[in-house]
């Protein structure tokens, strides 16, 4: 029973289905409202189903100075490892999985959907995607530094004397004391996370790997068919994880009782969230260089992280 | 169930790769009009794509300058199946003004089928969108002949 229970966890509710459902209705959301935002009618809200379906139809080309097993295994790690990164999530009340590092867990897992790119980039052995994986790898390093910081304000923020890094434990507090986001001394940390979001995922002002009018979509450029469907699709799930972990990191302070019912408001909240950081930034946008988003990182958003960090080991 | 899922997706979103083989501009900002506000090609699912491997339609203009030739062939073999090439202009089609020109190949059936042919010098937006449109549509039917 325990065993069907952790399939169904994995494979249906809080992991990959309902990740890849949410993701593509993110995703949808994002392109009708920025549409919506320019004036113009837009695609459907399904049209980044469309994408995905479409290109799970087409020949899927492997080149032939790429590594075949590199080239197509890395967006199903890709997916795997952001599948499995939704179980540690808290979805109010409700967690699949829970221990006591979660947060280190999730921080791993996300790197690992951004290794799978570059790994999968680096194999197609095409010099566009040695250049878009080298911003990818730019691009890591300056969102990862402010992440960081935010995650173990939030662990000193609930753990007090000794930090605490399990998202249940979180949750818990939070319930107790009030949401996160309401505190002060977090409203840095929280302003520094959503502007973390949109370079993970990787939309427009912060797309420099995937710049594809510069370096015809960077580390992307020899994959088609199902492979770059996938590739997509670990965009789209990426969307729901990151807004996600937003959600119950720092407005987790509520809980309905029915799952179902706190199903719905968390999505809605993403969706929020979505159309906040990632839809507005979007279209009033256009992209960074790869020095300028560097910068701006590590000194800006790493400075909102660590003026919180600082007022949290203060004790305020 | 998804079979059927699938083919239907084919004609819902279509994804351009451009290739200019010589044009005057005169097609391109044409092609660029349809993805502004204003006649908004996004609307049925239409995309610039940034490389042909991830292009559904190849749209080609201009009258295949010889040096164009062997990059343009080049690029339309790297499209993945199904794959649809429609030419805009009358270039492609006939040479047009550069007709009889030392450094112009000019009709585009010589080097591969061509599925939407678009004719005007340059043509409307409209027509370039219903030709797109069109190709579209193909693409659902050369999709469901390969999935038999």
């Amino acid at each position: 029973m325990e065993i069907l229970k952790s399939i169904f966890y994995i494979l249906v509710f809080p992991g990959a289905l309902f990740t890849m459902v949410a993701g593509l209705w993110l995703a949808g959301v994002d392109r009708k409202v920025i549409a919506k935002m320019q004036k113009r009618i837009g695609p459907p809200i399904l049209q980044p189903t469309y994408d995905f379906f479409k290109l799970m139809g087409k020949e899927t080309i492997v080149p032939r100075v790429a590594n075949r097993l590199v080239f197509l295994g890395a967006p199903v790690i890709g997916f795997i490892s952001l599948a499995i990164i939704m179980l540690f999530i808290p979805i109010f009340g409700f967690t699949a999985f829970s221990g006591s590092a979660d947060l280190i867990v999730i921080l791993y897992l996300i790197t690992i959907s951004g290794v799978a790119l570059i790994v999968g980039g680096s194999s197609s052995g095409s010099p566009y995607a040695g250049i878009g994986i080298s911003r990818e790898m730019v691009t890591m390093m300056s969102y990862e530094l402010p992440f960081v910081i935010i995650l173990l304000t939030v662990a000193k923020k609930v753990g007090g004397a000794d930090l605490v890094f399990s998202m249940d434990a979180i949750g818990a507090w939070q319930r107790a004391n009030g949401s996160l986001l309401f505190q002060w001394s977090m409203i840095p940390a929280a302003l520094a996370m959503l502007l973390v979001i949109p370079a993970e995922v990787g939309v427009q002002p912060f797309d420099v790997a995937e710049a594809e009018t510069e370096i015809c979509e960077g580390p992307l450029i020899e994959y088609s068919g199902a492979a770059l469907g996938v590739f997509k699709l670990n965009t789209a799930m990426k969307m729901i994880i990151m807004t996600g972990l937003f959600t119950s990191l720092f407005l987790g302070g509520f809980t309905t009782g029915i799952v179902a019912l706190d199903v719905l408001i968390f999505v809605a909240i993403c969706t929020v969230l979505t159309l906040l950081c990632m839809t507005t930034i979007h279209a009033v946008t256009a992209r960074l260089k790869i020095e300028h988003l560097f910068r701006f990182y590590w000194t800006f958003v790493a400075g909102l992280a660590m003026a919180s960090l600082i007022l949290v080991w203060c004790g305020l | 169930m998804f079979k059927k899922l699938i083919n239907n997706s084919a004609a819902k979103s279509p994804w351009i790769y451009h290739v200019n083989s010589g044009s005057c501009n005169g097609c391109d900002i044409e092609l660029v009009a349809c993805l502004t506000p204003r006649y908004d090609a996004e609307r049925f699912g239409f995309k610039l794509a940034g490389t042909p491997r991830h292009a559904d339609i190849v749209v080609v203009s201009g009258p295949i300058t010889s040096q164009s030739k062997d990059r343009l062939i080049r690029t339309l073999a790297q499209v993945p199946e199904p794959k649809c090439v429609v030419s805009i202009g009358s270039c492609p089609q006939s040479g047009n003004v550069f007709k009889g020109s030392y450094s112009v190949e000019a009709p585009l059936e010589k080097f591969c089928h061509v599925d939407v042919a678009v004719a005007g010098c340059t043509p409307k937006p409209e027509a370039i969108m219903e030709g797109l449109y069109k190709a579209a549509l193909l693409l659902k039917e050369k999709r469901e002949a390969m999935s038999k």
